[in-house]
């Protein structure tokens, strides 16, 4: 592990962080539409763009639609591409997420969660990003500023690998608002990390395609199947990326990450701050000698359900909590989470609801969490933090 | 999901692209209907004596395709040069184009084309074969029939009872209308493929039909009309009262008789106007006395108004009733007519009006109230064919030359010879119809004038009163025309296929029917209807 | 207006036979014109509409040059993508088109529509009109003309027109123009002129459908140009919004004859005759009133 020349620490906000991420990675088209509480990345690209530290085409679109609708136009022509949004940004999007992704188009968009309305909220919650699980984008929640700046160029190395589209999500305030000192990587590294793409299939008068046309019974099917096939090599080529960026940047945030797991009997399963939150609670925890864990989902498509398995093998039970609710159902990392066990291990795993809209995740209520799980049976969904 | 079946598909990226083209999907099978290419009959070719394919010769000049043009009369006209001149222009009549603005000036790019063709070499006629026709008069019709022989190698002698070649051509027609250059170089064209010219032969005199019909293999006798009609009434011997005929022949031979201040003409045909416009230009006031009226004269219209134009004096309803030569002039006596009921041939019968009598003093008197066949000397025999105006009476040159390649056709197939004249054959059977024509497509464009001399230029001499057209008038002119019925490959069906299925070829355009789906815009847009949608046969 | 000559239009083609088209497809000949207009450095990107069928299905093409099939409402949006992609290769010679419907164009691409040429954003977008979701099955649009049937007006449409030409003529593009399949040279020499031009340049292009105007297939140029001709869809140019140029129609003809010539509009009166002749004749006084401002101005 070397790091090159003197370290470059900046105290930035996550926003921000995605911002000097999506600089560093150099991508030449930039799309997309202010929502708050995404507001800020863009808001730096664009001067990023207007000062010359970025040479992109930034196209000021009028609706998330048109975003990503862009960003297939520009991706198909084979350049590199980035666009943020949040919450009803992302769902207007909705349909060109479908489109990205079965064109197979390696672009790269950061959301920051946010509630979905009605009634409005600005805060953070999980249901944005989930509601676009079965599009074919990957997923990654991260937990950090510096991670989120990290993942935006692991991302375009893992998009362009995959030819996917890739989608980092970072909470609303807790990280897009909330500043922290984040190692700025050097342009050079980046270049050596992520080098410039450009792919031989795109729309190219000299070599002249139809893209995305008519596919009858015969053929579609076959395209999904490629699909999948790359959604499972991403799990591999995710964390080849990961070891890639920790020889150069001395980082690296695997796609699952076990925090004191050994013997544990209760791992506690999260995404996103939340994690950094639990930390906390399980050092308090295993400091009183309980045998508590921690596993932090990171990439959550694909979902890394033999990583999971093997590390919580030797479990008694699973609390995972969910920020986040599939309706009729229940947490959706719970439910995730169980399907990935079927069939493999026999684990209790309680379903945790908390923290929707923005409520606050103390340390109190991840203890109430554990407590909760240590002492009763399991259960399917347990909100926390519910005024009756 | 075992068997990875993306890669043979889709290739390793899983993306949904294109390798091969359409055309592989043959749409011609959609088809019930099928868009055919068949020609009609235009209106200016139907009212064509030789039938010339008017509107494929004007798409040649509209792009500057002279010699093609040419090379088109030619198939059924020998003579563009001539008939350009003198032709009464009957394809005019029925121009579709005067529906829209004004009909083609067909005779004036005939006319251009023929005069540019003087400078053109004529085709390579093919080897000499050894039969031998004998043609009796170089007019129209035996120069017809002499050039379509001689284009089929066989051996012609053409013999001309005049010191001059061209039959009426020469003689009867002044050089103000046709110039004598004109005639000789069309001439010399066809002496040029090999036909013999033999003058001052007269049949009956020099020769006889049954020497000629040993010595030939065939016979084509075309002795015209020289004839000139008497009317029945007491008219004088003397020099001074001549025949119209016998006038224009010793003006057109160079022998002009002295004709003195006042002429009177008789009649109202073309003959009586060429000799009253040449006694114009002998220097004499010229007055036409013609037994009916106006509207009746025969004579072409355009004759008519060029006549008065020059200053010939008309007097209508004036009936001749006698003719004396007088010690100093001549004396000629008209009753005045008017017009009683219709006659058998449409025309207001003039009736006498009594005691209306006047005496017209001239220094020369001419009438000339038609003329008919000479043919004393003729008799029905095996291999020998009649043709022209000696078969017809009087009629125009280009029945005629149409007679004369009649002639031709019949005496090849007596002989027995292949390259029967095809022009015929190849006239389209379906008449065209104007309702099928879309005027959206024509801008309105004015007709071509042809330059006249103007009058007070004209009477000092022979000149000729009609210029030819610039060459490229004539080709804006032929461009005007609406090509009935003719493919002239504008290639509005190409433009229109929304299917790509209309291919330009050499000439023209071909519908390819492995993609054409039938749709038949093309039929329906065709400006000039050629193209028609036939039913599949299931 | 002038009837056609066809020796400007390039023997080439760039659309292949064996395409998709119904028989008598306007939209099939507009594209045809149009590639020969634009060359083969061009790409096409193609929402839901007719021309998603006629281009053929995967792995098959009717067009030589590059498609890129995308979502419905996205042409504008998504060719302006590929042109930005293009800035950034440093391609400044191919063109990027937008091939859309009306319906992708008047109703639900109208958004994205508006936000590329607001921008300005560099792009040809050609919507070809056959005024209603044709490849649906005929459904009315906002294009759709009032009086007409349709599947979803199956006694009459009510509401006039939208002019999308008035919507882009607010936008200040540099140029936009109306054009007609019956008029391929117009048509030609038009795209070569947004061709030439940089910024949003918009075409609408009059595509009988012959199935969904219940016409004879024959009949689509046609009517094509009788449209022209009754000055019921006049071909102009508005050049940065405000320099309109008109091209003249000399003694149109009646409305009646185009409308009574289409099986959409058999249900109309002769009174409804009279009012559609009353607002073709109030636009086209519109037009000329326009035109003859930017005339004044020239001189």
């Amino acid at each position: 592990m070397t790091v090159k020349g003197d370290l470059h620490i900046e105290v930035t906000t996550g926003n921000h962080a995605v911002s000097h991420g999506v600089r560093l990675a150099r991508a030449e088209v930039i799309s997309a539409y202010p929502i708050t509480p995404q507001t800020q990345v863009v808001e730096l690209l664009s001067q990023f763009c207007e000062e010359g530290l970025l040479k992109a085409r930034f196209i000021k679109v009028e609706s998330e639609h048109s975003a990503m609708a862009a960003l297939v136009g520009a991706a198909s022509t084979g350049a590199r591409t980035f666009t943020a949004t949040s919450a009803q940004g992302l769902a207007l999007m909705h349909e060109m997420l479908h489109w990205a992704a079965g064109a197979r188009l390696p672009i790269v968009m950061a959301n920051v969660n946010r509630a979905m309305g009605a009634p409005w909220s600005v805060w953070t919650d999980q249901n944005d990003s989930l509601s676009q699980r079965d599009t074919g984008w990957l997923q990654i929640y991260c937990e950090s500023n510096q991670e989120v700046l990290d993942t935006v160029l692991q991302s375009f190395k893992l998009a362009e690998t995959v030819r996917l589209p890739v989608m980092l999500i970072l909470d609303a305030f807790v990280l897009s608002h909330t500043a922290e000192p984040v190692e700025i990587p050097d342009p050079e590294d980046a270049d050596r990390f992520l080098p410039p793409y450009r792919p031989g299939l795109r729309l190219d008068p000299s070599d002249p395609h139809a893209f995305n046309g008519l596919t009858t019974p015969d053929s579609y099917m076959e395209f999904r199947v490629a699909m999948q096939e790359s959604m499972i090599q991403a799990l591999e080529v995710a964390k080849s990326v990961d070891q890639e960026f920790a020889a150069i940047f001395g980082r690296s945030y695997g796609i699952i990450e076990a925090y004191r797991c050994d013997d544990a009997e209760l791992m506690v399963i999260t995404s996103s701050t939340v994690t950094s939150t639990a930390r906390e609670v399980i050092d308090r925890l295993r400091d009183e000698g309980r045998r508590v864990g921690l596993l932090k989902i990171r990439l959550f498509r694909p979902f890394p359900a033999e990583e999971l398995r093997r590390l919580c093998a030797g479990a008694a039970k699973l609390a995972v909590i969910d920020r986040n609710i599939g309706f009729g159902v229940g947490g959706i990392f719970a439910q995730e989470v169980r399907a990935a066990l079927y069939n493999h291990l026999v684990v209790p795993v309680y379903g945790f609801i908390a923290g929707l809209g923005g409520r606050d995740i103390t340390p109190e209520t991840i203890l109430e969490i554990v407590q909760w799980a240590e002492t009763n049976e399991p259960a399917d969904s347990i909100w926390i933090g519910v005024k009756r | 999901m075992t068997e990875n079946r993306s890669a043979s598909k889709s290739g390793l990226t899983g993306v949904a692209v294109s390798t091969g083209s359409m055309t592989f999907n043959h749409t011609g099978s959609w088809r019930f209907l099928r868009p055919e290419m068949t020609e009609k009959l235009a209106p200016c070719r139907r009212r064509c004596p030789a039938g010339t394919d008017i509107p494929r010769v004007l798409g040649f000049v509209a792009e500057n395709r002279l010699r093609e043009a040419w090379q088109t009369i030619l198939q059924t006209n020998p003579l563009p040069a001539v008939c350009g001149r003198v032709c009464y222009a009957p394809c005019e009549t029925e121009c579709t184009r005067a529906q829209l603005d004004e009909g083609l000036s067909v005779q004036s790019i005939e006319r251009l084309i023929g005069e540019q063709a003087l400078g053109f070499d004529p085709p390579d006629p093919p080897p000499r074969r050894e039969e031998r026709v004998a043609i009796i008069g170089s007019g129209p019709a035996g120069l017809s029939c002499a050039y379509f022989l001689a284009g089929c190698g066989v051996c012609v002698t053409v013999f001309e009872a005049e010191s001059v070649l061209g039959g009426m051509l020469r003689i009867g027609i002044p050089g103000y209308r046709l110039p004598r250059s004109i005639l000789e170089g069309e001439i010399e064209r066809i002496s040029r493929m090999g036909v013999e010219f033999l003058t001052n032969c007269r049949i009956g005199l020099d020769l006889d039909i049954e020497g000629l019909q040993k010595e030939f293999d065939a016979v084509f006798v075309a002795t015209g009309a020289h004839r000139s009609r008497r009317i029945p009434i007491p008219i004088d011997s003397d020099p001074r009262i001549m025949s119209g005929l016998t006038f224009l022949r010793h003006v057109n031979i160079g022998d002009a008789p002295s004709v003195g201040r006042r002429v009177v003409v008789i009649g109202g045909g073309n003959t009586a106007l060429d000799a009253a416009r040449a006694s114009l230009r002998l220097g004499a006031e010229v007055t036409v006395y013609y037994r009916r009226g106006r509207d009746q004269m025969p004579a072409h219209p355009s004759e008519i108004e060029e006549a008065r134009a020059e200053g010939v004096a008309f007097r209508f309803l004036q009936s001749p009733v006698a003719a004396h030569a007088g010690p100093t002039a001549v004396e000629a006596e008209f009753i005045n007519m008017e017009l009683g009921p219709l006659d058998e041939s449409g025309r207001a019968r003039p009736v006498p009006v009594p005691g209306s009598n006047h005496v017209v003093e001239a220094d020369t008197l001419i009438v000339a109230v038609g003329e008919q066949p000479d043919l004393d000397f003729y008799y029905p025999f095996p291999g020998v064919f009649l043709g022209g105006d000696a078969a017809s009476g009087p009629s125009t040159v280009v029945d005629a030359i149409a007679s004369g390649r009649g002639a031709a056709t019949e005496i090849l197939t007596l002989l027995g010879i292949d390259g029967v004249v095809r022009a015929r054959k190849s006239r389209p059977g379906v008449v065209f119809v104007k309702e099928g024509l879309q005027f959206a497509y024509f801008p309105s464009a004015p007709r071509v004038q042809s330059p006249v001399l103007p009058v007070r230029n004209r009477l000092g001499g022979f000149a000729e009163v009609v210029a030819t057209i610039p060459h490229d008038s004539a080709v804006r002119e032929a461009a005007r025309c609406i090509s009935c019925g003719v493919c002239n490959s504008c290639g509005e069906c190409w433009a229109y296929c929304p299917d790509g299925a209309i291919l330009p070829v050499e000439g023209g355009y071909s519908i390819d029917l492995d993609y054409c789906k039938g749709c038949g815009i093309c039929a329906a847009e065709c400006p000039r209807d050629v193209i028609r949608l036939v039913e599949e046969e299931s | 207006m002038n009837p056609v000559s066809i020796e400007s239009l390039p023997e080439e083609e760039l659309m292949t036979p064996g395409h998709l088209g119904c028989q008598g497809c306007g939209a099939a000949l507009g594209m045809r014109h149009v590639l020969k207009a634009l060359g083969e450095k061009t790409i096409i990107v193609l929402p839901a509409c007719c021309w998603s069928i006629i281009a053929g299905p995967f792995p098959y093409s009717a067009v030589k040059v590059p498609v890129l099939h995308t979502a419905f409402e996205t042409a504008a949006s998504t060719a302006c993508g590929v042109r930005a992609a293009l800035d950034v290769q440093h391609d400044r010679e191919t063109t990027v088109l937008a091939w859309a419907g009306d319906g992708g164009t008047f109703d639900i691409g109208l958004q994205a529509l508006s936000g590329v040429a607001e921008r300005n954003e560099n792009i040809l977008y050609v919507c070809y009109d056959n005024e209603a979701y044709m490849n649906t099955g005929i459904q009315r649009s906002s294009a759709t003309p009032s009086g007409a049937w349709t599947t979803t007006t199956p006694g009459r449409k009510e509401h006039p027109k939208k002019d999308i030409m008035q919507i882009m003529a607010a936008h200040r593009i540099p140029y936009a123009a109306t054009a007609s399949v019956a008029y391929p040279e117009d048509l030609f020499r038009k795209v070569r002129k947004a061709r030439s031009i940089q910024g949003t340049r918009f075409i609408q292009l009059l595509t009988p459908c012959p199935p969904g105007w219940k016409i004879a297939a024959e009949l689509s140029v046609r009517l094509a140009r009788l449209a022209v001709l009754s000055r019921v869809f006049p071909l102009y140019e508005i050049e940065e919004g405000s320099r309109y140029t008109l091209s003249a129609v000399e003694n149109p003809e009646p409305v009646t004859e185009y409308l009574k010539a289409q099986g959409r509009f058999h249900n109309l009166t002769s009174a409804d005759f009279a009012a559609f002749q009353e607002e073709v004749d109030r636009s086209w006084a519109r037009l000329r009133s326009l035109a003859a401002d930017w005339e004044a101005q020239k001189a």
